[in-house]
């Protein structure tokens, strides 16, 4: 059952994250991807939308594809002007790729290419806007296509600090689902108690939400969330855990599990994030009892 | 100097027409002289709402004044007096001046006059023409004095696109092509030698590419 199927029927959907090379070494890409054919539902590939110039996300798709996994491609706004945009999401259908993600993307300024010129032609919603025209059979400016691409188009929810951004995040996800999207993607869950409170909000906007569940490397990477990231709401206890543990890493993984297996009895589903730890994947499935 | 138009007047009405006492606010600076937003402009526009609103049977007290500097918060402290009687203010300054009002009478609605157009240069008597993005690492030294970010319709760095024409640039006849200035402009200051010599990738960060701007000058700043 596909991706889009499995959300429709309210099933739990498991999707793993899964970034394209540096270069053009895709041995990793592709073997990580095989070891979990079959377990996940999907495979998210992003583009360079946390700032590192990396291999496009469309190259990645299609390497999915090519390898029978289901993809679901990031589309973001900072490097491409909307005909870019409009370019690459049209390649997109016609090589395979039936899933897109509109996602945030990190400022130039946090990336490898510093001194790059942003684009934002246009912005997430005006950009979901675009995908539903282009699915009507027209591009931004009301000229026809010679065929119509149909995408499974989604959203994430933007990253906020505290309850203020997080009202003004919700806004635009509200906005957001108005233009197309038709699942949310959120930040990584940490906190199952404070998940819930924001959960709640999240589903009212009448779309399936899909939590991100973040693999905790190491003691170092859980402090460092906790004190830049206030809204990550990384507790004293996780911390503890980890530091406690003989076998960090090992506890990392189990804490990805539990939390995937807790949003089990309450998400829709599950994205996977692992930062280049994807080989790690299996271990966090079998944790979660997936 | 920054230039700017003036918006279509039922643009301006439909903003101005919800309230009772609208404030006019003028600049003496960059907007005078480029005729948008000066005292002068600023008596026309009150004028032309007068008749326009009237004709819709609406009435709007509109006050005018021209401050000497929009964009200079000690200038805009003269609104004090006039602040208060105003439901509403209608800038005629750049975007810069709209936003100086806004942040010092924060519960005063601010509505532009004018739309701000581009840093440019007179050309002629009634023709300003832009002359700069602000880069932020002003490259004019090699390029003989002719900005390719400004005046190269694809900013190109490194020579023309191939597309002009006669000089001309080819979106539009009328716009010089920017590189056959810079060339013609090194040749006559014998400098050719700067045409051949490649300027690397740009660096936005001095540009749009860091976020918002500011400069702080510490021997200055209070």
């Amino acid at each position: 059952m596909t991706f889009q199927k499995r959300l429709a029927a309210k099933e739990f959907v498991v999707l793993a994250e899964m970034h394209t090379p540096k270069g053009v070494n895709i041995s990793r890409l592709v073997n990580d991807a095989r070891k979990v054919k079959g377990k996940v539902d999907a495979v998210v590939i992003p583009g360079m939308d946390n700032g590192i110039m990396r291999m496009s996300a469309l190259g990645g798709g299609v390497l999915m594809q090519q390898q029978g996994i289901e993809a679901i491609m990031h589309v973001y706004c900072r490097d491409r002007n909307r005909m870019a945009l409009q370019g690459d999401i049209l390649a997109a259908h016609v090589l395979g790729v039936q899933n897109l993600i509109v996602a945030h993307s990190e400022d130039i300024t946090e990336g490898d290419h510093r001194e790059a010129k942003p684009v934002n032609d246009i912005d997430e919603v005006q950009l979901l806007e675009a995908i539903g025209k282009l699915q009507k059979g027209k591009d931004m400016e009301g000229f026809e296509l010679d065929g119509i691409p149909s995408f499974n188009t989604g959203c994430t929810f933007g990253p906020y600090t505290d309850p203020k951004s997080m009202e003004a995040q919700l806004k635009l996800a509200k906005a957001k689902v108005e233009a197309g999207a038709k699942y949310i993607i959120t930040p990584p869950v940490f906190d199952m108690e404070h998940f819930k409170g924001f959960y709640a909000k999240v589903k009212e906007l009448g779309v399936p939400v899909i939590p991100t569940v973040f693999l905790i490397k190491s003691l170092a990477i859980a402090q460092y969330i906790a004190s830049t990231d206030p809204g990550a709401h990384i507790s004293e206890d996780v911390i503890s855990r980890i530091r406690k543990s003989k076998e960090r890493e090992l506890e990392g993984i189990k804490i990805a599990g539990e939390t995937i297996a807790a949003l089990r009895e309450l998400a829709q589903g599950v994205m996977i994030q692992t930062l280049g730890w994807e080989y790690k994947l299996p271990e966090i499935l079998d944790a979660a009892g997936i | 100097m920054i230039t700017a138009e003036r918006k279509p007047l039922e643009e301006i009405i439909a903003c101005v027409a919800p309230f009772r006492k609208v404030l006019l606010v003028g600049c003496n600076e960059c907007v005078t002289v480029c005729a948008a937003g000066g005292r002068k402009e600023v008596g026309l526009l009150a004028s032309g709402l007068h008749m326009a609103l009237l004709q819709q049977g609406k009435s709007v007290e509109i006050r005018e004044h021209t401050l000497e500097r929009q964009c200079d918060p000690e200038y805009v402290e003269e609104l004090n007096s006039l602040i208060d009687g105003a439901d509403a203010v209608l800038s005629m300054a750049c975007g810069c001046g709209v936003q100086t009002i806004a942040g010092r009478y924060k519960d005063k609605p601010v509505f532009p006059a004018v739309n701000t157009k581009f840093m440019g240069a007179s050309e002629r008597q009634g023709v300003w023409a832009e002359r700069c993005q602000g880069c932020g690492n002003c490259l004019l030294g090699q390029t003989g004095g002719i900005c390719p970010i400004a005046r190269c319709a694809k900013r190109l760095m490194n020579g023309p696109c191939g597309g002009s024409t006669k000089g001309s640039c080819e979106i539009d006849p009328d716009t010089d092509c920017a590189w056959q200035l810079i060339w013609d402009r090194l040749k006559a200051l014998g400098l050719t030698e700067n045409y051949v010599e490649m300027i690397p990738a740009k660096d936005w960060r001095t540009s749009i590419g860091n976020g918002p701007r500011k400069i702080i000058r510490e021997d200055l700043a209070e």
